[in-house]
């Protein structure tokens, strides 16, 4: 039983907080928010070189070939840093759903693209209702000339601006099981009758759009895993990106009962440091509460999910009702203990509130996460 | 980061379970002989005082076998020992701060029962401010002579020892005038009345102390060092309780969950309705929390980390989720969550440990109102949190500059 860091992941939490508190600083940061793709290209570019890009990809595609730990160390850091840029979409989403169903052509051209920063990819999932469920897949995929005709919409899709290609959930033949018939595609993002619209959020570091889809061609080696059977890789996608969303919003979580701790030690009122009232004492101990134990669920999903562990759907469950509700908490309560300052946009803090808030409903709110918890109980 | 439990700890719980399987008493346990016995029994298979030092008649046992042996014990619904507060805080006490003679004289007879202790700190004016008792210990030349009260006991009326803090310098700050003492149970100046709580039992008593003794021999540590040795008293039970809550709690509750399949409700089982699916989701989820964060405490414990002032976190997250999951219960079940006694079985608590039968689900509601008060409020734990692991500036205490005086 351990439940500590290696050295090795120790060394990379510590290498990626150095890199991002050098180069990703909040002003940084808020010179992405009108960006329209979002990122710095120049940054992917040295992120690649460190191999963050490919870190769970398997060696062979020019990965790190790390696990589902490395990775949430390294998104809480990135949550921590306000991160702006497509690592969650094409690292963790896309990258995720070729990994686990990709053929071996697909895995070179498109891993190793991810890898060395030269593909941008994404991943679509919702559509008009937002459904984590295999009935929230619409989009129809027709099979023809060679390949699939692709007509619907995806909303809600994560940095599409910047992709070069998106993964794309459709369905390819209606049955009873809505869990059927669901097949994956990799997309042009660019291609002949795809049109993205940008949907922009109130973390203006997350960026999003809509995207139609009018007929647009698929040809068969974009096919990714088999056909009509695509919708158990999604749920293990949905499954990590619950964990992955959890590690965001734990960085933020921390980062805002950090600056608050700080705060309340500086600031005096009423002749004494706001800390040593009990009424901000006691917030804070609250909010440390709130943090320590969402570190214990993410990190202990994302172990699962590296052993294969029989809980692992479960914790990741776990992981997403408890820190969406912490995290909502802690980085609400952060902005309460600064007060006026708080409110105020040249003040950094609402970064934070902002990027805990985009991740709460995403793969799934607390709500739906905790009727899988009771569904898991019920057994 | 590696959270399999190990070969070794694998073996070990499957012994252990084997043992509670074979050994636990089945049926209530009525006399105080019974519970000796039981305690007895538990001792001599070495689950007993396992983690005090072997040279004291201990085990040495890592933190993770402490805790697989609680955990097992939940699991068996076995009854505690009846020494319980002997072995993991007086004797524990009397090994750390106590002479040659003192641990000849008590450390044997702590493990085998065959001297019952309980802790006599708390007082009617002095609770989270502890360091504000009023009960006096007056030096009589050969012995001290006690005088005052003290309340929430727990088995005071079947006690033979106690550990005992009171007063013996009135001249100085209240931290500083305190000393720790052993105390005999069993003599006229003591009086000891059960106090009933509101769940309607007594596992507490007041103890009223009329010109009691204590002999000379039996201070601890030195005059007025009794708030540091308070303070410093080092459990060598530690993370004993990380596991075996959870698995309490989880009992609980799939308890409820089979109340929900049979109370019916919007013409359904109440378990089809989403309210109360979103309660028992809750439920779970914070459980499986306080799982995952016991193994973390558990882990460092292993690497002989001291939890420290993080402990405190793991008392706040499972004392405030306890009050919060019997609010569910009740919810759930409606007026019959009320009842005492009447119900059908199905709507009834999870069975006792003392083999007497089911809980009334009302008694646990009412129960986990202790917790956030007993062992340090969660007001006095978020201070803890606030200033020794935050750091936070310490709140303006007047009773820190100021002499006790009468």
């Amino acid at each position: 039983m351990d439940f500590d860091f290696t050295q090795e992941q120790a060394a990379l939490r510590d290498s990626a907080r150095d890199y991002l508190s050098q180069k990703c600083t909040t002003q940084f940061v808020r010179t992405m928010f009108e960006d329209p793709t979002g990122f710095s290209k120049p940054m992917w570019k040295e992120m690649a070189g460190l191999g963050w890009l490919g870190l769970t990809f398997p060696e062979e595609n020019d990965g790190l070939g790390l696990g589902m730990v490395e990775l949430a160390l390294m998104l809480e850091e990135m949550g921590r840093a306000v991160f702006p840029g497509p690592y969650f979409a094409s690292v963790l989403l896309a990258g995720g759903a070729i990994k686990a169903a990709g053929d071996k052509s697909q895995k070179q051209k498109y891993l190793g693209g991810i890898a060395s920063g030269d593909v941008i990819a994404t991943m679509g999932m919702l559509e008009d209702a937002p459904n984590w469920d295999a009935e929230g897949i619409a989009l129809n995929a027709q099979a023809g000339g060679g390949g699939f005709v692709l007509n619907g919409m995806k909303r809600f899709v994560p940095f599409a601006q910047a992709a070069d290609v998106m993964l794309i959930p459709a369905r390819t033949s209606k049955n009873a099981d809505p869990g059927k018939g669901i097949s994956l595609f990799l997309v042009e993002a660019k291609g002949k009758g795809v049109e993205s619209s940008p949907m922009k959020n109130i973390d203006l570091t997350n960026k999003a759009s809509e995207v139609r889809f009018n007929n647009v061609m698929v040809p068969e080696e974009n096919v990714v895993g088999e056909i009509d059977n695509g919708w158990h890789v999604v749920q293990k996608v949905l499954q990590q990106a619950a964990v992955g969303a959890s590690a965001e919003m734990l960085g933020a979580a921390r980062k805002s009962m950090e600056m608050s701790v700080e705060y309340a030690k500086m600031r005096e009122a009423f002749g004494q440091k706001l800390g040593q009232f009990q009424a901000i004492k006691h917030k804070l101990a609250d909010m440390l509460v709130d943090v320590e134990s969402s570190h214990s669920a993410v990190y202990y999903a994302a172990w699962a999910q590296d052993a294969q562990s029989a809980d692992a759907a479960l914790a990741a469950s776990v992981a997403k009702a408890y820190v969406g509700d912490a995290a909502r908490k802690v980085c609400g309560e952060a902005i309460q203990v600064h007060g006026g300052i708080g409110f105020t946009w040249d003040f950094d803090l609402h970064l934070w509130f902002k990027r805990a808030k985009f991740y709460e409903p995403m793969f799934g709110d607390a709500e739906y996460h905790r009727e899988l918890a009771a569904r898991a109980l019920a057994g | 980061m590696d959270l399999n439990f190990t070969p070794e700890d694998i073996a070990f719980r499957a012994r252990v379970r084997k043992w509670f399987e074979d050994n636990t008493p089945r049926g209530e346990m009525r006399t105080l002989d019974e519970r000796k016995a039981w305690h007895r029994k538990m001792y001599e298979a070495g689950f007993i005082g396992m983690g005090w030092p072997a040279e004291y008649g201990g085990k040495n046992a890592r933190p993770m076998e402490q805790a697989i042996v609680s955990d097992e014990m939940t699991r068996a619904n076995a009854p505690s020992a009846v020494n319980g507060l002997g072995t993991s805080i007086c004797g524990p006490t009397i090994i750390v701060h106590g002479n040659e003679q003192q641990k000849q004289r008590f450390l044997k007879k702590i493990l085998n029962a065959d001297e019952i202790w309980c802790q006599l700190f708390s007082e009617p004016n002095a609770g989270s401010d502890l360091a504000s008792l009023k009960t006096r210990a007056e030096d009589k030349g050969d012995h001290y002579e006690i005088n005052g009260q003290k309340v929430w006991t727990s088995g005071g009326t079947i006690a033979d020892w106690g550990i005992l803090l009171a007063r013996t310098d009135t001249t100085v700050p209240k931290h500083q005038g305190i000393s720790f003492f052993l105390i005999n149970m069993r003599q006229p100046g003591i009086e000891v009345r059960p106090l009933k709580q509101i769940t309607g039992g007594s596992e507490f008593c007041e103890v009223f102390f009329t010109n009691a003794r204590v002999e000379k021999e039996n201070l601890i540590g030195k005059l007025n060092q009794g708030w540091m040795i308070a303070q410093t008293t080092l459990g060598y039970e530690r993370g004993s309780g990380t596991l075996n809550r959870v698995t309490a709690y989880m009992m609980s509750l799939r308890r409820l969950l089979g109340a929900t399949r049979k109370l019916k409700k919007n013409g359904g089982a109440a378990f089809d309705d989403l309210l109360v699916r979103q309660k028992l989701g809750r439920a779970f989820v914070e459980l499986e929390v306080m799982r995952y964060s016991g193994l973390r405490t558990l882990s460092r414990l292993e690497k002989g980390l001291r939890p420290g002032p993080e402990s405190s976190i793991a008392k706040l997250y499972y004392s405030e989720y306890g009050k919060r999951y019997h609010e569910w219960v009740m919810e759930i079940l409606g007026p019959y969550g009320n009842v005492l006694e009447g119900a059908p079985p199905e709507f009834s608590g999870p069975d006792r440990i003392d083999g007497g039968g089911q809980t009334a689900w009302g008694v646990s509601f009412l129960g986990s109102r202790g917790p956030t008060i007993y062992a340090g409020t969660s007001e006095i734990q978020k201070n803890i949190i606030g200033e020794r692991v935050l750091g936070l500036p310490k709140e303006v205490r007047m009773d820190r500059m100021q002499s006790k005086g009468e």
